[in-house]
């Protein structure tokens, strides 16, 4: 009971409040850079099958550096604070965004493409009214899954002085044993959960809004 | 041709000219179109010349691999020629931006490839809209085309591909390529992912169109009885799109070229040639003894007895065939609307004979009901037309051989 004593007191809920509006500005700007560049990797890894081996493996091999490691390593480049932590948690949304851009564009009928350049539209055209509207909803996935992906990571950022929920359930960490350490960490874990589905909740609303009702299932 | 309301411009005279269709004037001429892939040591498509002429339907045939499809698409540069020229309507266009080429070339291809993510009207409207057409020409021309190929514009306007049948996919395909009236179509074995009897009712649909706009259409399939249903004239391609023989259907029916022409024709010249006469060419009983499903049936049934035939055929107020009566039929006291058999086995005047025979077939009547687009009563067709129909082929064919024995064969291949 001592968790509920902990979640109803003001100074907590205000705490987890102004830690959830920094988690979301951290991961809602990694979003949106890795949004830019993956969109752009992914068009020119589906368009150049000479890029597309590479962007793959290097957006890959992010992933695979152990997420403490690779927020530590962006101290020395970019300081303390949340900029390491955004630089970081962008590389790791790459991979999502970039394979699923290349599986959307290729998931695109060819007879559909086709007949888009036999009517005259030029390249520029055919991705933008075509074939990228067609691969939304494969695009789409991806972004929810690196979104999912970054909230989560993003608790890391507290170790490297940034902010965001990381620091409340470090907080508990630093304290374990103690009274209220485990309240604290439970805490902060449990808002991020919380984070995780209205995100959730978001992208199944951009996606009602934005898949044309003739490619929704 | 630098902005597009002069590009509209050109493209509207260029339909007039094509609906007046000048006979043997040539729309398309390839001059040694060449497709050479690389790393490939044979060309996929050697040096094909040809003309197209004006308003006529060309078919390409040929097993497959001979490069028919790529023959068609260099017409459109959607597969750019190695060498080689292609000149339309005059022009020279084997050079000029290839996105303003197409969008005066109507496409239709096997797996119609409509945008699945806008409606009906967003497909036929695209290239109106990328020539630049304001928005009520466009509405009224998506209008106007949905309506020939047959399909409600109130109903299917805002429906989206995935909400259509296989048929009905097909009708938007040809509306769409026809949105802009391009004086050409280039069609890619349009009716060939469709079942049977929605292709044979296509292909008439089609051809009923086609006497109307006149345009002047390429159009490959790997199967000859397509061919010889819808081409004025068939090039019989081999390997590397060499041109076996490039003639009239009739013409390659009774006097293949060659070996090759011969071997892919097949066997069943005369049943297929049942594909090449369309009801309208041969005499269909117009005087049949007709009746109204609102007489009294009293009166039907007095002239009926009064008649030679065996038969009458009641129309509905519309005109169109309801019924059939036959004089056993009186026995039963039920309205006329109620007597006898529903009216089958309809064919419209392009129907081909093969047709007409296979629905006599199916209806069991014996006879096939002639109607026109609207489905209004024209005639009667019975199988006695059709058989005297083949007779007078066999004694044509059999004139022609006699005379082919008489005149040289030098004079005959020139």
């Amino acid at each position: 009971m001592a968790f509920l004593e902990y979640l109803s007191s003001p100074s907590t809920q205000r705490t987890l409040l102004v830690q959830s509006l920094e988690h979301i500005r951290i991961v809602g700007y990694a979003m949106l850079f890795a949004t830019i560049i993956g969109l752009f990797l992914g068009i020119a890894a589906h368009r150049f099958p000479a890029f597309r081996g590479p962007i793959l493996s290097v957006t890959s091999t992010f992933l695979t550096i152990p997420s403490l490691a690779l927020f530590a390593l962006m101290i020395p480049i970019v300081g303390i604070g949340d900029t390491g932590p955004i630089v970081a948690l962008t590389l790791y949304a790459l991979l999502a965004i970039v394979r699923n851009t290349v599986s959307g564009l290729f998931s695109v009928d060819n007879a559909v493409v086709e007949s888009a350049a036999g009517m005259g539209m030029s390249k520029t055209m055919q991705l933008w009214r075509i074939e990228l509207p067609n691969a939304w909803p494969v695009m789409l996935a991806g972004l929810r899954v690196s979104t999912l992906l970054t909230v989560g990571i993003a608790a890391i950022a507290a170790l490297v002085g940034g902010s965001g929920l990381g620091q409340e359930i470090f907080r508990g960490i630093r304290r374990i044993g103690s009274p209220g350490a485990l309240e604290s960490l439970l805490g902060g874990t449990l808002a991020i959960v919380v984070l995780a589905m209205l995100f959730d909740l978001l992208y199944l609303a951009i996606g009602r809004l934005t898949i044309p009702r003739g490619i929704r299932d | 041709m630098t902005d597009q309301t002069n590009d509209t411009k050109q493209y509207d005279k260029e339909t007039a000219i094509g609906g007046d269709a000048a006979v043997g004037e040539t729309m398309i001429e390839l001059r040694d179109l060449t497709k050479r892939y690389p790393g490939e040591e044979t060309p996929a498509v050697d040096r094909v010349s040809m003309e197209i002429p004006k308003g006529e339907i060309v078919v390409f045939v040929g097993p497959s691999g001979c490069g028919k499809t790529t023959t068609l698409k260099m017409i459109n540069r959607i597969i750019e020629p190695t060498s080689g020229n292609i000149i339309i309507d005059g022009e020279d266009v084997t050079t000029i931006d290839p996105n303003h080429l197409r969008r005066r070339i109507g496409y239709v291809i096997q797996q119609i490839g409509l945008f699945p993510h806008i409606t009906i009207e967003g497909n036929v409207g695209t290239v109106p809209r990328l020539l630049g057409w304001d928005k009520d020409r466009t509405d009224a021309r998506i209008d106007e085309l949905l309506d020939v190929v047959g399909l409600d514009p109130a109903v299917y306007r805002s429906r989206y591909p995935k909400e259509l049948s296989g048929g009905q996919r097909q009708r938007v395909g040809v509306a769409r390529a026809l949105a802009a009236d391009p004086p050409v179509l280039l069609m890619d074995e349009p009716f060939g992912a469709i079942d049977p009897i929605t292709r044979t009712r296509l292909q008439n649909e089609f051809l009923r169109l086609q006497e109307e706009l006149q345009k002047t259409i390429a159009f490959v399939t790997h199967d000859i009885d397509e061919a010889i249903k819808m081409g004025d004239r068939i090039a019989i391609l081999k390997e590397q799109s060499h041109i076996a023989q490039f003639a009239t259907p009739e013409e390659i029916l009774t006097n293949p070229a060659n070996e090759f022409v011969e071997d892919f024709v097949g066997t069943g010249a005369t049943l297929k040639r049942l594909k090449l006469t369309r009801v309208r060419d041969i005499a269909v009983v117009d005087d049949a003894l007709i009746g109204r499903l609102d007489e009294p049936r009293e009166d039907l049934q007095k002239r009926l007895k009064e008649s030679e035939w065996t038969a009458m055929l009641l129309l509905d107020k519309d005109n169109k065939p309801a019924r059939w009566l036959r004089a056993p039929d009186f026995r039963h006291d039920r309205p006329a609307a109620e007597l006898g058999l529903p009216a089958r086995a309809m064919v419209e005047k392009q129907a081909t004979l093969s047709d007409a025979l296979e629905e006599m077939l199916v209806g069991s009547a014996g006879v096939a009901i002639v109607v026109d687009g609207r489905g209004t009563y024209e005639g009667i067709l019975d199988v006695d037309s059709i058989i005297t129909s083949i007779q007078t082929m066999r004694d044509a064919d059999a004139e022609f051989y006699r005379a082919a024995k008489l005149i040289d064969p030098a004079d005959e291949v020139a």
